[in-house]
């Protein structure tokens, strides 16, 4: 059944907005005409779905909120100096944000009318694989692929799934941030963090390196992810940094202290909001998250220095090998760099921006302060002896 | 059938119950072509799991913490599996053949558990009476200060038997509907006890309803990723997830190869529990039974359903409730929309209508005739069931894409993969219906000059229509919670309740869950309160 338009489209319904309300109302309403006549079709096109509203501003890239307020324009590429999208492109969007990611790409078609996005959402290594089985078989529908994760985004590239990006799309981001070979670009930060409960300890109670946590007094009250990609990266990083004998120590004298499994991070933060735990080991926008949601909740964050529990991971997009639209796919990547977008990464998903003149929210070091160890992200995406590592010990 | 055939027969029943029934040809091409049709997929985990070579396999799969989660796997399988017979029996019989108060209610609320996704359900439980949960702050200033411990094995047994058992039950209610009471009144006559009686004719012909219910549950339990990863408790499936997730995709078909292994076991298992009677002479229901009077048992009885009914949906909704109230401002860019609720009820009632299309000639045929390959046909349809959706999904994914392009993408392959995992339970409650029809009946219609056709639209299909409502009604829930394969194979942009769920709560954004997990709830609801009342009314 061939859809030119999806329901994924129009649940990314305009916010606030008056004219927004009134679009998604619009749809709603039309949308269940559509149900009625074309059964399963879950296609809007009759109901008007790419008409659009104002165009949107900065107002609309930024979120809101105590941690937004009182920042400063952005710098960087507007998208005004961008050639415009125009056209129909087929993104596989990867990871736990899809939600966040999916109303930026919304903001896009907002701006761009002649823009359709056709957005396929799912677990960033479960589309990675989508990816690398249909490369096997007949050619990949997706024309990017937009991801929360740099692993993913390597084991794409070393399927020989990607085609490199044009120096142009990776020239504003920093290279510590992107491929050597320009396979894939980083879009936004992400840094791992010991989330710990403000009623149980304070900042200097967390050790400044991570080889220094099992010995912490709170080491028997803490929690982490092991099945969780971001853990595993954390893991990776610090094989790579340390050696694996001394990750299995590490890992192994965790262990021994009893710490709890939790299956994602943001489990693993909320359950040290809760008090259920002390201190955690998790990526940095959740705890902000837990804050959003709730702001009194007793959760900080603390950063150890330049180890593995400093890694500053990123989301990154690449272009899928095979695709016929591979100027468009360009632009739309550049379009994720362009300084709306970045607010829209640093205020809404509360990620580190990439590029210079886009500041992280309040409250969150900047990237020099954290002080990352040197590592070449795409090796994170060597994974196998990792886990090998893990299940060795038994924390698999 | 044939006056030789017929003859056939008769000189076969004359020499005992030795060598198999001779086949019919059509129908056996057709289940064959089902069977092999739905385990064509599976071929893609040998493609996969060659790649990783005989020595590291062994190595692999003999080294100690493989050894650990087979033991695990199974122990979660085993008691599972009879924890669901356990409180789903009981349950069937109470609502069907007892004055239980308000047995209507009941027996919906009874089924209602079917409709909770898994891992919506373990998260609600953790959520209540996890280390800090609702519950324990609300005990805590009554003094309660710590509640026991949910997570580990015996969390993952609670969990999976509270949102599995309806599985019993309602195969086992199928079966008690269709019973035929001249046969325990002619007990009776024969001076049995009613304890004699519902030992002697009521179990054995109980039997095959039961164990297609707790077959069902106990691949469930082998194929559930969400609940044991919450409970913290290891398994093939989380060791399948971690493997896709960090690209080891050879390793986890290996574990995946492992796993219908373990499948196959369980599959034979419940054929030499049922076997017994597959193609037993019973008896139609043309009466339903004296109803039981329940007399002093009524109050324990109503506790006991109550008490099931409040742990499986006054948790869940309590806990969803919890978060409606107390939701964060969620995502601006995904809001719900009831266009999700229209494609997830299209999408399974597609889905139950094929499966049940795709079980009938399969399930007649195994209840029908005794034969190896009729029920080799049966018994692979079971395979699916038991793949987890991930593994089913990528498998699709390969297929479709290299050999399906026109459909890749598309709800037809997507109504496939659900046949392809849920179809089984259309054919255990089919299956065990057809049992229960006397063939004399068929014979009777065809001496009275209708076709097969005819005499199997006229006769059997009335008689079998509980098995194929509760079939259908099985595959229809199922498919409106899953997951895992739904997101990897549904067409671009096509959001269903569940991956709606999903998106929201990856993203930590729990309130935003609650609408379309109450409203998914709701809807199944509503249709099992449609499907339970036509099913009465065509039997009373």
């Amino acid at each position: 059944m061939d859809c030119d338009d999806g329901p994924g489209r129009r649940a990314r319904g305009a916010r606030g907005t008056v004219g927004g309300r009134f679009l998604t109302r619009r749809r709603y309403l039309g949308s269940l005409g559509v149900a009625t006549s074309l059964g399963l079709a879950g296609c809007t096109t009759l109901t008007g779905g790419g008409t659009t509203t104002e165009k949107p501003t900065l107002a609309d890239f930024r979120g809101s909120g105590p941690l937004v307020e009182d920042r400063p324009r952005p710098g960087g590429t507007p998208m005004a100096d961008l050639p415009a999208l125009s056209g129909e492109l087929t993104v596989y969007l990867g990871g736990g944000e899809g939600g966040e990611y999916t109303e930026l790409i919304e903001l896009f078609e907002r701006a761009y009318p002649d823009f359709d996005a056709h957005v396929r959402t799912d677990a960033s290594s479960s589309l990675a694989n989508t990816i690398i089985e249909e490369t096997t078989g007949g050619g990949s529908p997706a024309d990017v692929f937009f991801s929360v994760d740099a692993g993913s985004l390597g084991a794409v590239a070393d399927a020989g799934a990607t085609t490199p990006l044009p120096q142009n799309v990776l020239e504003p981001v920093s290279s510590t941030f992107e491929s050597p070979d320009g396979d894939w670009v980083g879009v936004a930060g992400r840094a791992r963090t010991i989330p710990y409960n403000t009623d149980t300890l304070s900042a200097s109670d967390v050790p400044e390196h991570v080889r220094d946590v099992p010995s912490a007094p709170f080491a028997d009250s803490m929690g982490w992810a092991p099945t969780y990609g971001a853990f595993q990266s954390f893991v990776t990083a610090m094989r790579l940094l340390d050696g694996p004998e001394r990750t299995k120590q590490w890992l192994t004298a965790m262990n021994d202290q009893g710490v709890e499994s939790y299956p994602n991070e943001f489990l693993v933060s909320n359950a040290v909001a809760d008090g259920e735990i002390a201190a955690g080991f998790a990526n940095h926008y959740y705890a902000l998250r837990v804050k959003s949601s709730r702001p009194d909740a007793p959760i900080e964050l603390a950063f150890t220095k330049n180890d593995a529990g400093a890694l500053v991971n990123v989301a990154g997009a690449a272009l899928v090998a095979g695709g016929q639209k591979q100027t468009l796919a360009a632009n739309f990547v550049r379009h994720l760099l362009s300084a709306e977008a970045q607010e829209f990464f640093a205020t809404v998903t509360f990620g580190y921006p990439v590029i210079a003149g886009v500041a992280p929210v309040g409250g969150l070091p900047t990237i020099d302060d954290l002080d990352p160890p040197a590592l070449d992200l795409t090796a994170l995406g060597d994974l196998q002896p990792t886990l090998d590592l893990m299940r060795e010990v038994g924390v698999l | 059938m044939s006056t030789a055939a017929r003859l056939g027969r008769l000189v076969r029943g004359a020499a005992g119950e030795g060598g198999d029934d001779a086949l019919p040809l059509g129908l056996t091409l057709v289940s064959g072509a089902i069977a092999v049709a739905v385990l064509l997929p599976l071929l893609w985990l040998g493609f996969r799991a060659a790649a990783i070579g005989p020595a590291r396999a062994w190595t692999l799969l003999t080294r100690p913490a493989t050894v650990q989660i087979l033991l695990n796997s199974l122990a979660l399988v085993a008691a599972v599996t009879a924890g669901s017979v356990l409180v789903g029996v009981p349950l069937a019989v109470l609502t069907v053949q007892t004055d239980l108060p308000f047995r209507r209610f009941w027996t919906v609320a009874a089924a209602l558990p079917l409709v909770v996704p898994s891992y919506l359900g373990a998260f609600a439980f953790v959520s209540a009476f996890g280390p800090h949960g609702v519950l324990a702050d609300a005990l805590a200033p009554v003094g309660i200060a710590s509640l026991p411990r949910i997570y580990g094995f015996h969390g993952a047994v609670l969990v999976l038997t509270l949102f599995t058992y309806p599985y019993v039950f309602l195969t086992t209610r199928a079966t008690l509907l269709s019973f035929d009471a001249t046969l325990v009144e002619a007990a009776r006559t024969l001076n049995h006890t009613r304890w004699g009686a519902f030992r002697r004719i009521v179990l054995p012909q109980l039997t095959p309803g039961i164990a297609a219910g707790a077959l069902l549950v106990a691949l469930y339990s082998l194929a559930d990723f969400g609940t044991p990863a919450i409970m913290h408790y290891d398994v093939f499936t989380r060791v399948i997830f971690v493997e896709y997730h960090a690209m080891g995709r050879e390793f986890a078909a290996l574990v995946s190869l492992q796993l219908l292994s373990v499948t196959a076991v369980i599959l034979a298992l419940e054929s030499r529990v049922s076997g017994g009677d597959r193609a037993a002479y019973v008896s139609g229901g043309a009466r339903r039974p004296g109803r039981i009077s329940l007399g002093r048992w009524r109050y324990p009885a109503t506790a006991f359903a109550g008490a099931v009914a409040a742990l499986c949906l006054a948790v869940p909704l309590g806990v969803f409730g919890f978060w409606l109230v107390h939701r964060s401002p969620g995502p601006g860019g995904f809001a719900f929309e009831w266009a999700f609720a229209w494609n997830s009820v299209s999408v399974a009632a597609l889905a139950a209508g094929a499966a049940v299309l795709a079980a009938l000639p399969v399930a007649y045929l195994s209840a029908r005739y005794r034969s190896t390959v009729a029920t080799l046909v049966d018994r692979a349809t079971y395979v699916g069931y038991a793949v987890p959706g991930i593994v089913l999904g990528l498998a699709l994914v390969y297929f479709g894409s290299s050999y399906a392009h026109v459909l890749y993408q598309t709800l037809p392959l997507l109504v496939f993969a659900y046949v392809v995992r849920f179809m089984p339970q259309a054919v255990g409650a089919i299956r065990s219906s057809v049992l229960q029809v006397d063939p004399a009946l068929v014979e009777a219609a065809r001496t009275l000059g209708h076709s097969p056709g005819a005499a199997f639209r006229r006769v059997v299909l009335p008689l079998i229509a509980p098995g194929v409502a509760a079939g259908a009604a099985l595959v229809f829930l199922t498919t409106m919670k899953e997951l895992p394969a739904t997101l990897l194979l549904r067409p671009t942009g096509f959001d269903t309740f569940v991956t709606y769920i999903w998106q929201v709560q990856g993203a930590g954004y729990y309130g935003q869950a609650a609408v379309p997990a109450l409203v998914l709830v709701g809807i199944s609801a509503l249709s099992m309160v449609l499907i339970l009342a036509r099913e009465g009314t065509d039997v009373e």
